[in-house]
């Protein structure tokens, strides 16, 4: 309560010009214009994943020592770490915060290290169904997109007309990836999603109006067929990062120009369009299917919960792993990420807030602002090294 | 314990002795062995504080009078520019009566650049409401801090203790080092009555009106007289502790003197020599030494010498425009005596110009007969002075 004290004689002045009471009472919230929002949010090296990767999530499960946790959270957005972490052109060590302080977290290093990894993992899988898809081509689109389907319970076969699956990435230099590299992701790739893989197919040409394999979807894979294929003419156009959804029952990819052709070092961009292919094919089946018992499907396309860790050694990747960290190095590389976007209680904003009107909430996992005091001044939010607190007009 | 110290290192053993909890200071030639040998002994774990090394002096005095709102006993070390720089957070120190102690090695005011011994940066303080003290030796210094910090935190208000560029801050001195329990004894921890506390906010430097404004400067003004007195009672105590005294006016040979100089600062012992000197041929002069110039001690120094007839104040500062800084101080002081007591005042020393008995002797002579080298300027003289 607020009461009103009238000084009549000099000794009832305070010795220093301060107020004698609580100034509680004083609500400066009604000078705020802008209020922090604390909120986690995405970093700025998972902003700049083509991928879309939250990147500090499996270097976090790393920095606990739960490496194999780190692997699974990293598949569930990206199933070819190994190639992504060669080949890819990393704008996520760009955008790095931590470079502004000493050096970039090397997410790309990080990648290669968790994909060349010696143990394997396995992902709990939807119910199963009986909705049939075949994949033709086998380069990073198609097998992503098979990945996500598999993923979903649907039967997936991946139909290579060569001799070895990789499509646009077979026959690289060996400078650029290994072929033991390759095989090794896509042998991974397989067995999680539980996909049939046919090399050296013979997927013919197709008659018009014919599809060119039995199934209640065929997708034809940019990245993993020759420039001389021709879609079948009931294909239908599709592109993954546009609006609309998946008709008919014969895809034919449509890229963005920026995509086309093949460019090695957007690998990460065909991963993320098989990715989002999937989420429309499956809701294309899904109404396809609805006379069928219906399925309850994550709209992501893999959930974390889902990933589980099964240790079982890859041996012909056990020497490659040598060339980048142990698992303390990797460790200790992962802990010098600053979790951007999440706050992880490092009181900066406590601590330079000159009204003390943010503090640990109850739970204690992050901070509370105090409207009632807070002025809106934005220091919390300027300190903040993650980028959690952000300054929102709510006044709308 | 005896050991060989600079005026410096008395400085930092002090603040040690002290168990200072915050130290923020930026680094000036003299000051700067004070702020790297204070970094060192924090930086081993010898002293538990925090150390701010901040980007200016005047952020260096901020931060001081904060930690000092939130309780804790601070320290910060400057010199001339530096002090110039502070200028605005000294008034703020005084005003929001935070017991913020610092030193001040006493620098010449550029331009010209000098770092020689020149007291025009702290006198042109005067005003802000701070306690001055100046030392005379190393000893000095070890115990001033240590009786400033009490006075201080009693008064609440800041305490500034000033040592002369290089003649002090950079001679080596035999000093007697008090033992840490008795410093203890003499000097418990500070107990802020009123501070900032997250939990019970409080406005500082809050506005106020006409209404209550000269109120509060009433009781300042009253406050801050009161310290001269102050200062001598705690001097007085650290003297049973560590039986040394080290009161605001320190007389020399002044009881049957018709003659005193006045000075401040380490000259006042070269004063004492030129006295001896002075007085083996006849002449009935003595010295006084004024160790604090805010409050002015001038009950003391009336008492101090009642009977003398001629006053020579040598001043190394001057304030432009009218004459040296502490021949004002003691003509303002003698005012009641204006008609029987004769002052002149000599501007002598300045800008690292050394003061010895083979100088004070011809001011003391020019001052009785009129004859000298030294030009007059105004109302005051200026030795050292090309023809």
């Amino acid at each position: 309560m607020q009461t009103r004290t009238v000084i009549k004689t000099l000794s009832e002045l305070p010795t220093a010009p301060t107020t004698i009471g609580t100034m509680v009472w004083n609500q400066t919230g009604d000078w705020r214009y802008l209020t922090p929002l604390v909120a986690d949010k995405l970093a700025p090296c998972a902003q700049h994943c083509p991928a879309g990767i939250p990147i500090p999530r499996h270097l976090g499960a790393v920095t606990r020592g739960d490496i194999e946790g780190g692997l699974a959270l990293l598949l569930a957005y990206n199933p070819l770490p190994g190639l992504t972490g060669r080949l890819c052109y990393h704008p996520c060590q760009t955008k790095c915060v931590r470079r502004r302080i000493d050096r970039t977290i090397s997410i790309q290093e990080m990648e290669r290290f968790l994909g060349d990894l010696a143990t394997d993992v396995t992902i709990e899988k939807s119910e199963r169904t009986d909705q049939r898809v075949t994949i033709i081509g086998s380069g990073p689109l198609g097998l992503s997109c098979a990945f996500y389907l598999g993923c979903q319970g649907y039967r997936v076969a991946v139909l290579e007309p060569s001799d070895q699956a990789g499509g646009a990435l077979v026959g690289l230099s060996p400078g650029k990836i290994e072929p033991t590299v390759l095989s090794h992701e896509i042998n991974r790739l397989i067995r999680l999603a539980d996909i049939r893989l046919e090399t050296g197919a013979n997927i013919g040409v197709a008659k018009p109006g014919e599809p060119p394999a039995q199934a209640d979807l065929v997708i034809l894979d940019p990245t993993g067929l020759s420039e001389e294929f021709c879609a079948p003419s009931g294909a239908v156009a599709c592109d993954p990062f546009a609006a609309g959804s998946v008709i008919g029952s014969v895809v034919s990819v449509q890229l963005p120009k920026n995509l086309t052709p093949f460019k090695v070092p957007m690998i990460a961009h065909y991963i993320a369009a098989g990715r989002l292919l999937a989420k429309k094919a499956s809701d294309g089946l899904r109404r396809k299917g609805l006379e069928q018992p219906a399925m309850d499907r994550s709209p992501l396309a893999v959930s974390t919960e889902s990933i589980r860790i099964e240790r079982f050694p890859a041996a012909e990747m056990r020497d490659k792993q040598k060339e980048t960290w142990d698992r303390e190095g990797a460790m200790q590389e992962a802990e010098r990420c600053l979790s951007c976007g999440t706050c992880n209680l490092c009181l900066k904003c406590v601590s330079f807030c000159p009204d003390a009107s943010i503090r640990p909430e109850g739970r204690n996992v992050t901070v509370e602002v105090d409207l009632d005091h807070c002025k809106g001044c934005g220091i919390c939010a300027y300190e903040c090294p993650r980028g959690v607190i952000t300054m929102e007009d709510i006044s709308v | 314990m005896k050991a060989v110290m600079m005026g410096t290192e008395a400085a930092t053993m002090a603040v040690k002795l002290a168990r200072v909890q915050v130290v923020s200071a930026y680094p000036i030639t003299p000051q700067t062995v004070i702020v790297e040998s204070l970094a060192d002994i924090i930086g081993r774990g010898e002293l538990k504080a925090k150390y701010l090394p901040v980007e200016s002096e005047h952020t260096a005095m901020s931060s001081c009078m904060g930690a000092s709102m939130a309780g804790a006993r601070t320290f910060t070390a400057t010199s001339s520019q530096g002090l110039a720089y502070m200028h605005e957070m000294l008034h703020f120190t005084a005003g929001e009566r935070v017991p913020v102690v610092m030193v001040n090695c006493n620098r010449a005011m550029a331009p010209p650049w000098n770092l020689y011994c020149d007291h025009t940066d702290s006198l042109s303080q005067r005003d802000t409401g701070w306690i001055q003290y100046y030392c005379v030796d190393a000893q000095d210094v070890l115990d001033s801090i240590l009786i400033a910090y009490a006075v201080a935190e009693q008064a609440l208000l800041p305490v500034m203790i000033n040592l002369d560029a290089f003649y002090l801050t950079h001679t080596s001195e035999p000093l007697d080092v008090p033992d840490q329990e008795t410093v203890d004894l003499f000097l418990p921890p500070y107990r802020a009555l009123n501070k900032l506390d997250v939990d019970d906010p409080k406005t500082f430097s809050i506005v106020c009106g006409a209404d209550l404004f000269s109120s509060i400067k009433y009781k300042r003004q009253g406050d801050t007289l009161a310290v001269a007195r102050l200062w001598d009672q705690v001097a007085e105590r650290y003297n049973r502790h560590f039986n040394r005294l080290h009161p605001t006016v320190e007389a020399y040979r002044t009881e049957d003197a018709d003659l005193c100089i006045i000075g401040i600062g380490t000259a006042t012992g070269t004063m004492r020599l030129a006295v001896d000197r002075l007085r083996e041929e006849g002449l009935k002069i003595g010295s006084l030494r004024l160790a604090m110039i805010r409050p002015f001690p001038r009950e003391v120094l009336q008492r101090a010498i009642a009977k003398v007839k001629h006053v020579i104040v040598i001043d190394r500062d001057v304030s432009f425009g009218a004459e040296g800084i502490v021949a004002q101080e003691v003509k303002a002081g003698f005012f009641d005596r204006r008609g029987e007591l004769r002052i002149t005042g000599f501007v002598a020393g300045v800008g690292g110009n050394d003061m010895t008995v083979d100088t004070i002797i011809p001011m003391v002579r020019q001052a009785i007969s009129g004859d000298g080298t030294a030009v007059e300027a105004g109302m005051s003289l200026w030795a050292e002075v090309l023809p």
